[in-house]
């Protein structure tokens, strides 16, 4: 069983001062599978993806990602043992292309080294079938008619289109998405989501995401992780969350008590 | 007033523009390219160019090697300014680059017995008592010779400003072109994302830090190529010539030139090297009210009256890109 656990989160803990953040979330994301976390604003849901990507350093706890201890790795060196992450804000390179900023996610490009200088056969081998796939993804997010754009020109929406295909871009075996599809018109959100279970089947993908719109949470999810004011106060299969009376409390409220 | 119509003056005009140009590149490097706003970048020329003349005149090593070495102490001081100062935000780098340059300055002002202090590179010790201190001997006769060679097109024109300039301007056209490739790199896209955001790169693997890093030692280098120039130029140092208002210069061809792309450099550093240079001969009515000391100020801010209009009307640059300037 636990070495089917791609990642392993244990008793992790941050504060900002007073506020207690994340305090004491243990929680666990099978391989291959999709995992959500809910919880109401403020809960410390992008608070924990911090803390299992590196962003910030907690004070107590551990996270294991396929078995090793990362909580004192820097963000790049966690990226780099294949778990990527997005942000709730989706965050662009407003003055690079958008096809550089997808190009920006391959992993181990022999032109991001300055060594990679006196190689420039190796250099542009690699840059032309970056690009080559930076402007697929971008297509299987529909936004590739903007590829030589600046992506400060890109809407909200598109911004986290964006912000997802760069993060395919470097190849993950698992992503964090933090809210992916908040501002994504729904007849995308449904292709997205194709896209996604396809990549889950093709390469065992493992996901972990933030998500508010509870049905599409409840579609696709295998287990649902529900926090509240920094603590995982349940968490399951989707169905037995919905039924959860703590969750009513904190989350749901009186959207299922009246049903 | 006669030296304004001289050609031979503007001949030294253009080497010194060269040699700012070269210096101003480095800053490009890390600024255009990381953001990095380096504020001390005089220090790497200070550095390099005394390594070198102390090795020469003390040490009696060879000039080119010493020149290899002024470069590479240059390029370490770059990468002890990074490693020491680069993980504080932006602002905070900012300022105590300063610092390292002050510094760089101060140490050389108060090391008497070796770098020469406050009389220059004529007090270094020489290897032989009695020897008269110049770091100059291999370069003389080589610009002589590069001299000659000029005077079968140009006749007796040619001088040894001429020679100077022309292997300046050679050299800015070489790194140039390295440092147009380099920044065509995917190299360079990771360092113009840390402009904008340290997260994005730094979760998608990339060091952003190491980044960082490689391009304030790579200005460092440039830097220190720009201070054996200057060095060969004036034939003697003096700590006084790495004031922090040289590094300003060149942040003034950088923000002339437009920062992101290189290609307008060459001929911001030749606006402003007229620009520096020209304003020498305000010396006629209403200048001619002013003693010399407040024409310089005067000059200083003709200067900055220029560039002020300038970026109003062009703010970004020469040859910058408004669109990117626009984004939000
Ligand atoms: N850098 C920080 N400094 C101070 N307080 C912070 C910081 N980051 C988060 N917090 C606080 O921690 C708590 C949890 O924030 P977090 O962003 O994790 O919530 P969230 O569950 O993602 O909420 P939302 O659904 O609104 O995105 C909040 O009270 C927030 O104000
Ligand atoms: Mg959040």
């Amino acid at each position: 069983m636990s070495n089917n656990l791609i990642l392993d989160v244990r008793d992790i803990k941050v504060h900002f001062g007073g506020v207690k953040a994340v305090d004491g979330a243990t929680m666990s994301v099978e391989r291959g599978s999709v995992t959500s976390v809910i919880g109401p604003n403020g809960a410390g849901k992008t608070t924990l993806f911090n803390l299992i990507s590196g962003a910030i350093a907690s004070d107590s706890g551990t996270v294991a990602f396929n078995g090793e201890e990362i909580q004192n790795l820097h963000p790049h060196q966690i990226a780099h043992r294949g778990m990527i992450r997005t942000f709730q804000g989706a965050k662009v390179i407003k003055r690079l292309s958008v096809v550089e900023n997808v190009m920006l996610g391959g992993q181990k490009n022999p032109g991001e080294r300055l060594s990679g200088f006196f190689n420039p056969r190796a250099r542009s081998r690699y840059e032309s079938e970056s690009r080559e796939r930076a402007m697929s993804l971008l297509k299987q997010v529909g936004i590739d008619r903007f590829a030589e754009d600046y992506a400060g020109i890109l809407s909200g929406g598109q911004r986290k289109l964006l912000d997802l295909a760069r993060s395919l871009m470097a190849q993950p075996t698992m992503l964090l998405l933090d809210e992916p599809f908040a501002g994504v018109n729904p007849t995308l959100v449904e292709k997205l989501l194709e896209v996604l279970n396809s990549l889950r089947q093709a390469h065992q993908l493992s996901f972990l995401l933030v998500e508010h719109d509870l049905e599409t949470v409840m579609n696709i999810s295998d287990r649902v992780v529900v926090m509240a004011e920094g603590k995982v106060i349940a968490d399951g299969l989707p169905n037995s969350i919905y039924d959860n009376e703590l969750v009513i409390d904190a989350y749901l409220g009186t959207r299922k008590k009246k049903s | 007033m006669i030296a304004f119509i001289q050609p031979g003056f503007w001949v030294f005009v253009l080497a010194m523009a060269g040699i700012y140009g070269i210096f101003s590149l480095g800053l490009q490097v890390q600024y255009g390219v990381g953001g990095i706003l380096n504020f001390g970048h005089v220090g790497t020329m200070a550095l390099s160019s005394y390594t070198m003349a102390i090795l020469v005149i003390s040490y009696g090593v060879n000039f080119w090697i010493a020149s290899l070495c002024g470069v590479a102490v240059a390029a370490l001081g770059g990468a002890f300014l990074g490693l020491t100062t680069l993980r504080l935000s932006g602002d905070y780098f900012s300022i105590v680059s300063i610092a390292f340059s002050e510094i760089v300055r101060y140490v050389i002002f108060n090391s008497d017995g070796f770098t020469g202090g406050s009389q220059g590179s004529l007090n270094i010790p020489a290897k032989v008592e009695g020897d008269y201190p110049t770091y100059t001997n291999t370069w003389e006769p080589f610009i002589g010779w590069v001299k000659d060679r000029l005077a079968v097109i140009f006749g007796d024109n040619a001088d040894r400003d001429m020679a100077m300039a022309l292997i300046v301007w050679i050299t800015l056209g070489i790194l140039l072109i390295i440092v147009g490739r380099i920044e065509r790199m995917p190299w360079a896209r990771v360092l113009r994302a840390t402009r904008e955001d340290d997260d994005v790169p730094a979760a998608l693997g990339k060091n952003v830090f190491q980044f960082r890093l490689q391009a304030v030692i790579l200005g460092s280098v440039i830097g220190g190529i720009a201070g054996i120039y200057w060095a060969l130029q004036f034939s003697l140092l003096s700590p006084d010539d790495f004031l922090t208002i040289v590094t300003f210069y060149g942040w003034m061809i950088l923000i002339l030139s437009g920062a992101p792309k290189v290609k307008g450099l060459p001929i911001a550093a030749i606006f402003f090297g007229f620009l520096y240079g020209g304003t020498r001969f305000f010396t006629f009515w209403p200048f001619s009210i002013l003693d010399s000391s407040q024409r310089a100020y005067i000059r200083i801010m003709i200067i900055g009256l220029v560039l002020i209009f300038l970026m109003l009307k062009r703010p970004q640059g020469l040859f910058g890109k408004r669109e990117e300037m626009v984004l939000e």
